[in-house]
């Protein structure tokens, strides 16, 4: 008798602890953010930028509030809006952004999540599950814009944006990412190319900063060199979700023929490209996990633990080396990124999009432009080293003040940079499918001794067959 | 049994031999349990290492030299280590006592009933006994997200694993075993099934119940792959899906994974220590000799 | 005995047969329909025919694959081999026995995620094999253990033999127990040497077990996921070198969004696993009618 008792409050207790948790398991409509990392840094950066520069004053005018640019705002809208790995340390921003933005637009409800590792597989479930957020931060570097564009999941943004509002862009930030010529994203937040520099292990090859390669091509000789006097490998990341991309920028390679009818990605441009990587793996110069990993934090962490010479990221990530290595800070230093092939510096970092579903058009694309105006992007530069992409922002006093921590030190050029991102890749049918044959192809000649011509040809050949 | 009688030399030559065996034997115990245990050992001491005591050094080092607590405060800060453990045993538990119980009801007529479409049903269990789980996954994903809607719930985990037709099989096994006697017994009392079953034949088959459950049990906690697709916010996690996380999120920091890995494996092995006897049988009663 | 129609043994059936139904069997027929058609889960499938096979078939990477899930059967054979040797050595009343076998079933209990974690820490270029290797002078300097394709494989199946030892040795210890003590005093008789007589009489003893693991782990061995997923990081190795037929499947379905060719994936794991269980019946059968 007692051990059926025993038994079935068992099993009660079982079920309503389980439904109990599965109900407070609900996802919250505003994020919940994981315990937050250790040391957040925005203290130094903060300090010095309060007493350099003058407050952003937005001249008050009676009637209608001048941020709010877009008409027809439906009336009691409920839109839901995600961020790329923004939390928790800039919680603040958004929410002062939001409480900004209902100002302009009231009675539009913004439920705000941020997701991180798992953005990619949560937003894929969201848009099969029908309940895809409205407005999504996607990064135009890694290409989730044409990734979700070219299914028809993102609301192309040409014909319902006005003109005035477009020309508050950097026309090569507008540009991005199109498919068939159209636009799907409001440019975001943007970043400056750069190399960070660990002195510790850098200046143990007798060089100095000045003589950090100016281009692409000299890098190899540098790897070579801190192999030999280091011991430590080149933290090199090929982009392998968009090796196409890569490709253009740094080779300056021509992946696709003008009518669209053959893909053209093993020419002596290509093969050079690819050479040089092949060349650095035969060496033994660069560290193979971190070449083909799919995470650019592996990269990163590695330089963060002290193990690389240099890396490729921006100033706005120095705050993440900065938080788990407060060692290495001292030591950081920065040079602008190493220009490839094409000439083109680069191109742009994240966007807002839309949701094609959205039953909230225009209270959608209102709260994507109102993240991206001049003012939103200027207060967010001003907490971490990011850059605006509308060249408005960049006239307030901030931008023209000297830098002084070493996150600013892209700032003095970082307007006339941005200005000249563009987008160089054009447009490529069933791009993720491309990009994984290419990837296979590539990881042959890398690893597998195929000469990269051969390589290349074969790729092209596979690749062919997905064009009709 | 005949025991030849045996001199004095013979005996102690005997000794020798099974001495120099014994020693044999425990040196190669003593390499194995040297290979099954390094990797724990240097993951243990690799966590108690502080950003000074290099983890790489040649000739290697094993032990810390100021041993710090910092990895694991760092990682328990970072990460709802508590949360994954938590929605482990949730999940865990959930599925071990509701599948035997589901399991131990369906496998009782199996066994000792005779109805209408009783062999259909067995060979349709039969059939879907072979059924890889990464099959299912696929549609059962698109159950979560799509029709049932707990994607990204505790739920998502459990109901899948509700019932396993190995455990039916193994079951129904053991209800052969049980006398008809017992059951007719009851049947003259005038007892309904259900009585009969659950005071008469559940205790005869207690031992394969543990087993049931101790194997449901370790795949339960063990099991990735599945939870990986539909636990995505990290506080749902459950403990080896947050494990990967976690190791993502320290890539490079050795120590940090270090850490991790000891918090999640430790208290499985105390609680198996503790339990020994009860999970050996249980895993290898599943083989009858 | 009253022949009444009775509820109840449907009634004992239907939770059960629910799961099963929903879970299943649905999912079967799920597949089976998706492996025909065009589907990213995100949009609509589209039906295409046999385009996902034919593709299959042409797919070197699924033969890749198909080719490594067939290797890695070998951890079968070594598995058993090594826990029977492992179950005789243990198989004794010597001081300490005891700790030694829960020992060897530590691994077990840690689960393949952590020790796999764990083992990527020890491969790792600042891991420990370097540092033991390089200061016992094997090798000159650091090697990217995990960046080598030839070794990325037999490292995981070194994995899954490193766990499976202790648990299988349990099941053979277990066995072990029911051989009779006259089958070994007799052969004593006979004057075999220990070798020889442990070897004929416990192999025999233990054909049940050895039957029983021999289908689980070759089971397990087809469908391997855990084991490569933690070794190579989620990417399945340089030059798809641990891509095994799970593995691609959930690559296909997961990260590239290809529901229709890994369907079609699953329907050619389930041929392999139905003939696996066809033999796996038919040596079941064979053992009991040998009882």
């Amino acid at each position: 008798m007692h051990k059926k008792l025993l038994i079935l409050l068992l099993l009660v207790s079982i079920l309503v602890t389980g439904c109990a948790t599965a109900t407070t398991q609900a996802p919250a409509a505003t994020s919940i953010p994981p315990t937050p990392q250790t040391i957040i840094l925005t203290s130094a950066p903060q300090t010095i930028i309060e007493t350099v520069i003058s407050e952003v004053v937005v001249t008050a005018t009676p009637a209608p509030n001048p941020e709010a640019v877009i008409q027809g705002v439906e009336a009691d809208a409920e839109i839901g809006f995600w961020t790329f790995w923004l939390s928790p340390t800039f919680d603040q921003y958004i929410k002062d952004t939001i409480a900004r933005f209902n100002q302009a637009y009231p009675g539009v409800t913004v439920n705000w999540e941020d997701h991180q590792a798992t953005f990619q597989d949560d937003l894929k479930a969201s848009f099969a599950a029908g309940n895809a957020p409205d407005v999504i931060n996607l990064s135009v570097s890694e290409g989730w814009v044409s990734d979700y564009a070219s299914q028809g999941l993102l609301l192309s943004l040409d014909e319902l944006v006005p003109q005035s509002v477009k020309d508050l862009y950097f026309p090569g930030l507008w540009n991005e990412q199109l498919i068939d010529g159209v636009n799907y994203q409001f440019p975001w937040y943007q970043g400056i190319n750069v190399y960070l520099i660990n002195h510790q292990l850098y200046d143990q090859t007798g060089l100095t900063i000045d003589d950090f390669p100016k281009n692409w091509t000299e890098l190899p000789a540098l790897c070579a060199t801190i192999k030999e006097k280091t011991g430590t490998l080149c933290d090199i990341r090929l982009t392998v979700n968009d090796l196409i991309s890569q490709m253009v920028y740094e080779g300056n390679v021509k992946p696709i023929s003008d009518d669209g009818t053959s893909f053209t990605f093993d020419s002596a441009e290509a093969v050079a490209w690819l050479q040089q990587y092949v060349d650095m793996v035969t060496a033994g110069t660069v560290d193979k996990t971190v070449l083909v990993t799919d995470q650019d934090r592996v990269g990163l962490d590695l330089f963060t633990s002290g193990q690389a010479a240099f890396y490729a990221t921006g100033p706005n990530l120095i705050r993440e080396v900065r938080a788990n290595n407060p060692g290495l800070y001292g030591y950081l230093g920065v040079v602008p990124a190493p220009v490839g092939k094409s000439g083109v510096i680069g191109k742009g970092l994240m966007s807002l999009s839309i949701n094609a579903q959205t039953e909230y058009p225009n209270a959608s694309i209102a709260l994507a432009q109102f993240f991206t105006n001049p003012r939103s992007m200027l207060e967010f530069s001003k907490i971490v080293s990011i850059y605006p992409s509308t060249p408005d922002s960049y006239a307030d006093p901030f931008f023209s003040a000297a830098p002084v921590a070493i996150e600013d030190s892209a700032k003095p050029f970082a307007e006339d940079a941005i200005s000249k991102y563009a987008d160089i890749v054009p447009t490529i049918p069933h791009k993720a499918d491309v990009n994984a044959i290419l990837l296979r192809y590539v990881q042959d000649a890398l690893f597998n001794n195929v000469p990269a011509q051969q390589a290349l040809t074969d790729a092209v050949a596979e690749a062919n067959l997905l064009l009709p | 049994m005949m025991k030849r009688a045996i001199g004095k030399d013979e005996h102690t030559r005997a000794v020798l031999q099974q001495t120099v065996q014994n020693i044999g034997l425990y040196i190669i115990l003593t390499c194995v349990a040297i290979i099954t245990v390094f990797p724990f050992l240097w993951v243990f001491f690799t966590s108690f290492k502080g950003p000074t005591d290099a983890i790489y050094s040649v000739p290697p080092q094993l032990i810390p030299h100021e041993p710090t607590f910092a990895n694991y405060i760092r990682v328990w800060n970072f990460l709802p280590v508590g949360r994954f453990f938590i929605n482990s045993i949730v999940v865990t538990m959930s599925v071990v006592v509701l599948n035997t119980l589901f399991t131990s009801l369906a496998a009782y007529p199996l066994a000792k009933m005779k109805f209408k479409g009783s062999n259909t049903i067995f060979y349709l269990l039969l059939v879907t006994y072979i059924i890889p789980s990464a099959l299912t996954a696929i549609p059962s994903y698109i159950l979560a997200v799509r029709v049932f809607h707990y994607y990204d719930h505790i739920q998502a985990a459990i109901l899948p694993y509700l019932a396993t037709v190995f455990n039916i099989f193994l079951l129904r096994q053991a209800y052969k075993g049980v006398p008809d006697d017992l059951i007719d017994a009851g049947h003259v009392d005038g007892a309904n099934e259900f009585r009969i079953w659950w005071n008469i034949v559940i205790p005869i088959i207690r031992p394969s119940l543990a087993t049931v459950a101790i194997i449901t049990f370790v795949e339960q906690w063990n099991n990735f792959f599945w939870p990986s697709l539909v636990l995505p916010t990290m506080t749902n996690k459950t403990l080896q899906v947050g494990l990967v996380a976690l190791q993502g999120a320290f890539v490079s920091d050795a120590r940090g994974t270090a850490a991790g890995v000891v918090m999640t494996v430790v208290p499985m092995i105390i609680f198996f220590l503790l339990l020994q006897k009860q999970f050996i049988r249980g895993l290898t009663g599943a083989v009858k000799g | 005995m009253s022949k009444k129609f009775s509820l109840t043994p449907y009634l004992f059936l239907t939770p059960a047969l629910v799961v099963v139904a929903i879970f299943v069997l649905y999912p079967i027929f799920a597949v089976l329909y998706y492996s025909f058609t065009d589907y990213s889960i995100v949009t609509p499938p589209v039906w295409v025919g046999m385009k996902n096979y034919s593709w299959l078939i042409h797919d070197p990477i699924f033969w890749k694959s198909l080719g490594h899930s067939f290797i890695y059967l070998l951890v079968t054979p070594i598995l058993i081999v090594l826990s029977v040797i492992l179950a005789i050595v243990v198989n004794r009343k010597l001081p300490g026995i005891h700790a030694f076998r829960a020992l060897f079933f530590i691994p077990v209990i840690s689960g393949s995620i952590a020790v796999g974690i764990a083992w990527r820490l020890m491969l790792d270029r600042n891991g420990i094999i370097n540092a033991l290797l390089l200061s016992v002078g094997i090798l000159k300097e650091p090697m990217q253990w995990l960046a080598e394709p030839s070794l990325t494989l037999p490292f995981c199946m070194a994995l899954t033999i490193w766990l499976g030892v202790g648990y299988y040795m349990m099941i053979f210890l277990a066995g072990m127990q029911n051989i009779p003590e006259e089958l070994y005093d007799s052969a004593m008789l006979d004057g075999c040497n220990s070798w020889q007589k442990h070897w004929f009489i416990t192999i025999s003893g233990l054909r049940p077990q050895i039957t029983f693991v021999a289908v689980i782990s070759s089971l397990a061995a087809l469908q391997v996921f855990n084991e490569v997923f933690t070794i190579t990081g989620g990417l399945g190795g340089l030059l798809q070198s641990a891509y095994t037929v799970v593995f691609y499947l959930w690559q296909q379905a997961f990260r590239l969004s290809h529901a229709g060719k890994a369907s079609a994936i699953a329907m050619v794991l389930l041929l392999i696993t139905l003939a696996f269980s066809m033999i796996n019946i038919r040596l079941l059968e064979r053992g009991t009618e040998a009882d």
